[in-house]
């Protein structure tokens, strides 16, 4: 089964803030190839998507922007984490823990029923 | 709070929205072709890296959008795009924006004007804090008919002490002082006040400090504070003043402080001095000399109606403590009550000034329907651009709140105009009013009265955009294009609703027109009333001798005949007198008095009577009438028999059927014998006399001092050259005393009434201010209904119908909204007339000649209005108008 799995928006804007948790500062394109990498490519993204993500979360002060020079030379956008988006990611991961946590042992509760 | 920093930056970002939707573009390009270059690292040809990078990014165009979305704040956005579209619609039609802006303004001016002056007089007094917290503590005599008068030692010393019910509380006499460190002698307005005056009203000095506890003693060392005009007008705000030592009475005092600009109470003030009353004074033998405003403190905690009550048990337990007097009290029905400061300082002006609100109130609301009325042509004209807007997509939410913001913006600025009319017009007012009704008033737009002055923009442009608003909510684009602009102007409903509006601000109009027609007619009448004196002609002045110099009636005496000496000499002058409490002079002294040969009945109240002293010519210099026995002569003196004069209201209340000529009566001089009965004098209120019967005393045969008099001189017709005559007497008698306050008695019967008139002016003003603008909405309906009506006036014209018939059709549709209107107004103006009731003298409130003279006035100004259009109607071309459609 090597379905590509749909991204719903809320998901996304953890991902970027883990991914530049991470790496460090990113730009946009960047953070999707990063985004693409770590699912393995099961999650496949329109880039375009994260766009309005990454606006958000910069109204948002999660994280914060300003304009360098990429690797090969050319002029991107590079985002980072700021101390308020560490902290709101710090949160959400545990949540997310959690929930995973509790889905898994469900899981594994039908599973030794079979 | 994270989405508040959102809309935060959100907001932000509307500005600067263009170049931020720049950079977006550069980033998704950048984006692009990072991918193409990765794609070609890949080993695909350009083309094909170009379009598989486009291609995994997904919909440009909707990226681009959601983060335009994300960018700014759409409803913000559109709201400055309203207003700028409303902005350029009033550069484009002037006319329109000039009558709406003026006619707000002036509804908005004028209640900001009055409410400046409300918000001084009866909600924030400057310079006192939390004024609902201060009481007057008065006293009356209810069988004597003195209802609230001032207090004595000992009965401030008990407020002082009720320290349960006030936090503090503070007792003051007026000392008018003669300062004499200036290049010509003046007198200053002084008050003597107990050490914690300032503390009952939070005052504070700007510099320096108040009285100390131990400065408020007979014997303590004379000081002073300031009132901040004077620092600044006698002194010229010199910061070195304090510590200075001035001369007041010729007696040093000291300056100490300083008070903030805000606070002169008793208004006018120049300087306060501690009153450093003698222990004695306090001795219960002194309850019922009552000579001080005695103002407390409520506690927070304590409401007034407590306060009042505590009082009360005050009352009693005076009564009943066995204080001398207290039985003579008791039949007089003595008590002590509160009243709240704000009531007691704004006294008169209270009720003038809450008419005046109401006033202006309606006055705002004609000017809103008046805008109203405008608007709705407005939108009518535009019907057609709306209803294009509309089949356009614009939701009809969009179009309504852009007439908002349209009727908003005008609003505000016309109340930006109405504020600076209400600057000038307040200054202007407060130059123009009595000096005594105005004083320490100042035209100032603080914050209350801005927040005010916001409160009604945003009142007023609701209340004119929410008709055409409506209106619009109702439009059919359908029809309205269909009929090419010209179905939906025709509308009946926006005619009916223009034409309501109409109605109503006839209606107002005429309420404000009887209102001032009434306070006219009762002015009228007050000028009329006879006040038993004859004022042309008779020249006042007045002056304060220093106990120092003068600590007898014998010494006052000899300066008296010495100064009426030189002024009955004086070319022109036919009669000169020196008298202390001269009619409208704000001067009253009263006492009572027994009746040789009666003993009063068991219950029966003191008799009681107003005190004047008078040199022998008063009478002939105020031409006050003789009913019965001689004058004072010069022959009246200390060594002859002491005599009085009473006015013939005394002697109808204490003999009546009796001849109290001859009689004798004994007061705290002596026993006195009557000699002679005048005509009733009305004191200090041509509406309203107490009716209280009167003393005369002659000056030459006093013993004590008086600290102030008054000179009158009665010349044959022009008092030009006295104001230098009596200066000159005065200074030929004792060249160290100022004398001030000149006045002819014309102006100080007209003074007495300068509120009323002012109110009355002001009323008039206001009404005819509606009755302009009730014609100018009447004009504009009629106006408009013409131009619709070109066609059918135009065909009628063609088939032969008179114009006679055309001008009455036309006349006839003004006349029956104003008679409507009319109708409406009469009934309104019987509900709310009671309001002036107070004011009005020998008028009633529905005065059937000024209801019919006033809706007549009405009926013309809307003849006026109609005939105009009427005479464009009579104008049409038929060929014109048919060819037209």
């Amino acid at each position: 089964m090597k379905k590509k799995t749909d991204v719903w928006q809320g998901t996304l804007a953890l991902m970027v803030l883990k991914t530049l948790a991470v790496l460090g500062p990113q730009h946009g394109y960047g953070i999707a190839r990063r985004i693409e990498r770590t699912s393995e490519n099961l999650l496949s993204i329109n880039h375009g998507t994260l766009y309005p993500v990454l606006l958000k979360l910069e109204q948002e002060g999660s994280i914060a922007s300003e304009w360098g020079v990429s690797d090969n030379n050319r002029k991107a956008k590079f985002y980072r984490i700021t101390k308020t988006g560490r902290k709101q990611l710090e949160a959400e991961q545990r949540g997310w823990q959690q929930a995973s946590d509790i889905m898994g042992r469900f899981f594994a509760l039908r599973g030794a029923e079979e | 709070m994270r989405w508040l920093r959102r809309v935060w930056r959100r907001a932000a970002g509307v500005r600067g929205g263009a170049r931020q939707r720049q950079e977006f573009t550069a980033e998704l390009e950048s984006h692009i072709q990072m991918q193409a270059e990765d794609n070609l690292r890949l080993g695909m040809s350009p083309g094909e890296a170009r379009r598989a990078a486009v291609l995994k990014f997904g919909s440009i165009a909707s990226t681009q959008e959601s983060v335009r979305d994300q960018m700014g704040l759409p409803g913000l956005e559109s709201f400055l795009k309203d207003i700028h579209y409303a902005l350029r619609g009033m550069r484009k039609s002037p006319g329109f924006t000039t009558v709406m802006v003026l006619t707000l303004a002036l509804g908005i001016g004028a209640n900001t004007a009055i409410f400046s002056l409300v918000n001084q007089i009866l909600l924030h007094p400057r310079g006192i804090s939390h004024p609902e917290r201060l009481v007057v503590v008065r006293t009356k005599y209810d069988k004597l008919n003195l209802k609230s008068i001032n207090n004595s030692p000992p009965t401030f010393a008990d407020a002082r002490d009720s320290r349960a019910v006030f936090e503090h509380a503070g007792a003051m006499r007026r000392l008018d002082v003669n300062y004499t460190g200036g290049d010509v002698p003046q007198s200053l307005h002084g008050a003597a006040v107990s050490a914690e005056w300032f503390d009952v009203f939070g005052a504070k000095p700007i510099l320096g400090r108040v009285f100390a506890a131990e400065e408020d003693q007979p014997n303590a060392d004379r000081v002073t504070v300031l009132a901040h005009s004077a620092w600044v007008r006698i002194f010229g705000a010199d910061p070195g003043v304090v510590g200075r030592t001035i001369e007041l009475n010729q007696v040093p005092y000291r300056i100490i402080g300083v008070m903030g600009s805000g606070f002169e109470w008793p208004a006018p003030v120049d300087l306060w001095a501690p009153l450093a009353l003698p222990a004695r004074a306090f001795n219960a033998g002194n309850r019922f000399n009552e000579n001080l405003t005695v103002v407390a403190r409520r506690r927070p905690d304590v409401p007034f109606a407590q306060a009042n009550a505590w009082l009360k048990v005050l009352t009693d337990r005076v009564l009943n403590a066995g204080t001398p007097g207290a039985a003579s009290a008791k039949n007089a029905d003595w008590g002590l009550f509160g009243v709240p400061f704000i009531d007691f300082s704004a006294g008169a002006t209270k009720v003038p000034v809450l008419i005046l609100l109401g006033a202006v109130g309606l006055v705002l609301l004609i000017a809103c329907s008046n805008s109203a009325g405008l608007m709705l042509a407005r939108t009518s004209a535009r019907a057609q651009e709306m209803a294009v807007r509309a089949a356009l997509g614009a939701s009809r939410q969009r179009l309504i709140w852009q007439t908002l913001t349209e009727s908003l913006l005008l609003a505000i600025a016309g109340a930006l105009v109405g504020l600076a009319l209400a600057y000038g017009a307040t200054f202007l007012l407060l130059r123009l009013a009595p000096e005594d009704a105005v004083a320490g008033l100042e035209a100032s737009l603080n914050t209350y009265v801005l927040l005010f002055t916001a409160a009604a923009a945003i009142v007023s442009g609701i209340a004119s955009g929410i008709a055409p608003a409506w209106q619009l909510a109702r439009i059919d684009a359908h029809d309205t294009l269909k009929g090419g602009g010209r179905a939906s102007t025709a509308g009946p409903a926006r005619q009916r609703l223009r034409s309501t509006l109409v109605i109503a601000e006839t209606a107002l109009a005429l309420m404000l027109l009887v209102g001032a027609g009434l306070l006219l007619r009762a002015f009228t009448q007050l000028e009329n009333v006879n006040p038993g004196f004859e004022s042309r002609g008779v020249m006042t002045a007045m002056f304060s001798l220093p106990a120092k110099q003068y600590p007898d009636g014998i010494k006052q005496a000899v300066f008296y005949r010495e100064v009426l000496e030189r002024v009955a000499r004086t070319k022109g002058v036919t009669a000169a007198a020196i008298g202390i409490g001269i009619p409208f002079s704000q001067y009253a002294e009263a006492g009572g008095f027994t009746i040789e040969g009666r003993t009063p009945a068991p219950g029966e109240a003191t008799p009681h009577a107003d005190r004047r002293y008078v040199t022998p010519d008063y009478f002939a210099a105020l031409t006050i009438t003789l009913k019965q026995g001689r004058v004072f002569t010069e022959e009246d003196s200390l060594e002859t028999e002491h005599v009085v004069m009473i006015d013939e209201n005394l002697a109808r209340q204490y003999w009546p059927g009796e001849d109290p000529l001859g009689k004798r009566i004994s007061l705290w001089e002596g026993p006195c014998r009557i000699v002679g009965i005048t005509g009733h004098v009305l004191g200090s209120d041509l509406a309203a006399d107490s009716g209280k019967g009167v003393v005369y005393f002659s000056l030459f045969q006093e013993k004590r001092a008086f600290p102030v008099a008054s000179i009158v001189a009665k010349t044959s017709g022009k008092t030009a050259g006295m104001t230098a005559a009596i200066r000159e007497a005065v200074r030929a008698a004792d060249p160290s005393q100022p004398v001030h306050d000149f006045k002819t008695l014309d102006e100080m019967v007209s003074n007495s009434l300068a509120s009323r008139r002012l109110v009355t002016q002001l009323l008039g003003f206001f009404a005819v201010t509606a009755l302009f603008m009730a014609a100018l909405g009447l004009y504009g309906v009629i106006s408009y209904s013409v131009t619709l009506r070109t066609r059918e006036i135009g065909i009628r014209i063609a088939l032969g119908a008179k114009p006679e018939s055309v001008l009455l059709g036309v006349l006839s549709q003004g006349l029956r909204l104003t008679a409507v209107g009319v109708a409406a107004g009469l009934v309104g103006s019987l509900s709310i007339n009671r309001a002036l009731a107070s004011q009005l003298f020998k008028v009633g409130t529905f005065d059937p000649l000024i209801f019919a003279s006033m809706a007549a006035a009405l009926l013309v100004a809307a003849l006026l209005a109609s005939y105009i259009p009427a005479r464009r109607a009579l104008r049409v071309d038929p060929l014109t108008a048919l060819r037209s459609e």
